[in-house]
């Protein structure tokens, strides 16, 4: 059944907060088994626009759906299906990893047993097992990001939607992150994330939405946006800005 | 060292120098910048405003009492103890209730290349901008009314002074206290603070005790202004007394008791100075001991605390011990329960001395209906810590979001882990109150029925009030900090609970009132079903609608960055 719907679909999705309006009006169709990167500069509405899509932020207006499901009118299957790891955002982080993990998954119902043997294979692949009892708030930034994303995949979510998940990352780290994303979507997953380093997206997805000012500018295959230039031409081109012209901030060198 | 620093900022430092002016305009500008498009914060602050006005003219005129009735005979008494009240509440109440408020938060300063003594001064000042410290200095200027009534000019203006210097010292000690309180608690030495204060308010039971019974024994006036007189010598009261002390004779007191003020302020200041770096450094550095140890068991098993294994391995039990966990590992929330113990044990123990001392009669006279205010009081305090449950949490709060965890089942899981923290608390308390304050073992079920009984309605009230009521904690390492403007909030959510809670549970009041000694029995049994259903029924109430606003919640606790 969920072979025909899309993994995700964003229908005119609208944020506004007090005067200024974050999102105005996003639609996305996200295919199945795609390797979806949503880019966009900083403030582009990335951040808001995908926690309105898994349910974290009611939109003002517009819809979201997970698989055929409505995130907003059915939540309980959506978010079944549903793998997060939001950016900028605490983990419960006075827990060591493991009891982290322990707690996502007993929290979403799973069996201990199952708990318990994913737990121990995700600490381990993500090279965290060494940590120990070692609390997550005393983790380094790439380690986090690596627990957020053990989080995520612990259920066995059909749908990915990963908010920055290279952020902060050293080289390292991303290669893993990469590899078990990629895996992941070889085996019949989803992953949506949200990035602003052309770089990664360009080698990872299949396809990719540029979001700029609230609004998607361009979307599609990654072929097709790309067209003969490279990413990084289309997406400053799309998003207008300056170049530097040598003359300002002076005083620097010295 | 503290020179050396200093050279080295007036060397890269063009010329212009950091002062005092600096942070206030700062904090000013800050809390403007918070009001902005946010009426109800707005609101907020001119409540708050309101109402420290209102107290402040309640103090003014209670000052300012000696000098309207032209009577100089209590002017001492109340300038002493009234003033050393207000010292004791700004030393106390930040713990308790209140925190501070952290619109600079030190943290912040740490990169910046200000000297110590800057900063320190330039802090203090701005701590000085706030509703409470305009309060007090409104109130006190009802001491200086009274002096200028019964010594003239100079009276008066030694007492604006002494007004001034007093309003430095409660600010000085507000800061210095929970700074370095907070600094303790982050530390792993805070179970032995917490058994030490605890042992502390134990050990001072018996000569309060004595000192209670014999004041109120034979409470003739001249006895207490002698107290008063002493009292007006400590740091307490020197700051108040000054402005009677000349316009009564004796002008040398002035400079002596403004001395004692001045130091005590320095000797604070030095204080907080020290725990201030601390938490500068923050959080980060405050590394736990057992870090490198590995890990033993399975994932789940290690979630679980050891006391805690016999709960269900659901989504319940995960909640449970991770609560459980929290309110340990969690500064912010280990500060609430500590003081809340000491609190729990003080208050109603020195309530009921007071009663018994007052009747003079030994320790079978206080009545069921005071002790079971007192409980009330404690039940209700206690219940008061989770007013803002989900704020503790902040951003964290959004892993539950995604799971779409069922209102009902995190409510009660909430109140069921800090039961378990509690409930032992309610039986020593109880307990420390029938057997020794009392003298009377066959209380225990009163006191203890009381306790659980307000305690559960509390949970009720409480409950639906942090899911209602919810707001966001900064994410600084002081477990008593809180955002500008929240201070007003939390005072009144706290206030409104307090009522609310006190009032759910005024049957339990009335029953020990009329229904005399049947009550002893039955009121264990009847409190502990009229808690648990109360806080079963606010789970479920809260729940139903904490499954409706689970995203808005999470967009409240977020802390704005």
């Amino acid at each position: 059944m969920t072979a025909e719907h899309p993994a995700l679909a964003l229908r005119g999705l609208v944020k506004r907060f007090d005067a200024k309006t974050a999102v105005a009006g996003v639609d996305l169709t996200v295919p199945a088994g795609s390797f979806y990167g949503l880019l966009g500069p900083n403030g582009a509405g990335k951040t808001t626009t995908l926690s309105m899509a898994v349910g974290l932020l009611r939109p003002d207006a517009g819809d979201a759906w997970v698989l055929g499901h409505n995130v907003w009118a059915d939540p309980v299957q959506a978010k079944q299906l549903l793998g997060v790891m939001p950016d900028g955002v605490r983990l419960f982080d006075r827990l060591s990893g493991a009891e982290l993990l322990a707690y996502h998954g007993l929290l979403r119902g799973m069996d201990p047993a199952v708990v318990n043997q994913r737990a121990a294979e995700l600490l381990d692949v993500l090279a965290l097992a060494d940590a120990g009892r070692t609390l997550v708030v005393d983790y380094s930034a790439g380690m986090k990001k690596k627990i957020g994303l053990a989080c995520a995949l612990l259920h066995g979510p059909r749908l990915l939607v990963l908010d920055e998940p290279f952020e902060a990352v050293d080289p390292v780290s991303a290669a893993l992150i990469r590899d078990i994303l990629g895996r992941y979507v070889t085996g019949g997953g989803t992953v949506v994330f949200s990035s602003h380093v052309m770089e990664v997206v360009e080698r990872l997805c299949s396809h990719v939405a540029i979001l700029a000012d609230g609004t998607i500018k361009r979307v599609g295959t990654l072929d097709k946006v790309r067209g003969e230039q490279t990413l990084e031409q289309v997406f400053v081109t799309v998003v207008g800005g300056r170049t530097a012209t040598g003359e300002e901030l002076a005083w620097l060198s010295q | 060292m503290a020179v050396a620093v200093t050279d080295a900022v007036a060397d890269v430092g063009a010329g212009r120098r950091v002062s005092a002016r600096h942070f206030v305009r700062l904090k000013l500008r800050v809390m403007g910048n918070n009001f902005r498009g946010q009426g109800w914060r707005v609101g907020l602050f001119a409540l708050g405003a309101f109402v420290g006005l209102w107290c402040a003219a309640f103090g003014f005129f209670l000052f300012a009492a000696p000098g309207l009735a032209d009577n100089n005979r209590y002017a001492t008494l109340l300038a002493a103890f009234g003033g050393g009240l207000v010292v004791l509440g700004w030393l106390l109440l930040p713990l308790i209730f209140f925190g501070v408020d952290e619109t600079l938060d030190p943290a912040r300063f740490a990169l910046l290349p200000l000297p110590r003594r800057t900063l320190v001064t330039g802090l203090f000042a701005a701590a000085l901008v706030s509703v409470p410290a305009v309060a007090v200095l409104l109130a006190s200027t009802g001491l200086i009314f009274t002096a200028g009534v019964f010594g003239g000019w100079s009276a008066a203006l030694t007492q604006a002074v002494g007004v001034l210097a007093g309003l430095l010292l409660c600010v000085a000690a507000a800061r210095a206290v929970t700074s370095a309180f907070a600094t303790m608690l982050r530390s792993r030495r805070v179970r032995d603070l917490a058994a030490v204060l605890l042992a502390g308010a134990a050990a001072l039971i018996a000569p309060v005790q004595l000192a209670a019974t014999a004041a109120l024994q034979d409470a003739d006036w001249d006895r207490l202004a002698t107290v008063a007189a002493v009292v007006g010598w400590t740091p307490f009261g020197a700051p108040w007394t000054i402005g009677i002390e000349v316009a009564q004779g004796r002008v040398w007191a002035a400079p002596v008791k403004l001395l004692i003020t001045a130091v005590t302020v320095v000797a604070l200041l030095a204080w907080w100075s020290r725990s201030l770096e601390s938490a500068m450094v923050g959080t980060a550095s405050s590394g736990r001991g057992s870090t490198r140890s590995t890990a033993t068991g399975t994932a789940v098993t290690q979630l679980f605390p050891r006391l805690l294994g016999w709960l269900p391995r659901g989504s319940f039990g995960a909640l449970v011990a991770r609560e459980a966990r929290y309110w340990w590992r969690d500064a912010r929330r280990r500060a609430n329960l500590i003081t809340l113990a000491v609190i729990g044990l003080f208050v109603p123990v020195m309530l009921n001395l007071g009663s018994t001392g007052l009747t003079a009669g030994g320790g079978d006279t206080s009545s069921p209906v005071l002790v079971t205010l007192s409980m009330v009081f404690v039940g209700v305090l206690a219940a008061t810590t989770l007013a803002n449950q989900f704020g503790f949490d902040g951003s964290a709060y959004s892993a539950h979001v995604v799971v779409g965890v069922p209102g009902a089942v995190e409510l009660r899981a909430r109140m069921a882990a800090f039961s378990l923290y509690l409930l032992p608390l309610v039986l020593v308390i109880s307990g420390v109150l029938a057997l020794l304050v009392l003298g009377q073992p066959g209380w225990i079920g009163l006191t203890a029925g009381s306790l659980l009984a307000t305690f559960g309605a509390g949970l009720a009230v409480n409950t639906l009030l942090s899911v209602l009521g919810a707001y966001s904690l900064p994410e600084t390492s002081n477990p008593f900090a809180l955002n500008s403007g929240a201070g007003v909030a939390r005072s009144f959510l706290a206030i409104l609970s307090m009522l609310a809670s006190a009032v759910v549970v005024i049957p339990m009041v009335v029953a020990a009132a009329l229904l005399g000694d049947v009550w002893l029995w039955l009121a264990l049994p009847v409190g502990a079903a009229y808690g648990l259903g109360a806080a079963l029924l606010g789970a479920y109430l809260a729940g139903d609608v904490l499954d409706r606003r689970q995203p808005e919640l999470l967009a409240t606790i977020t802390p704005r960055r």
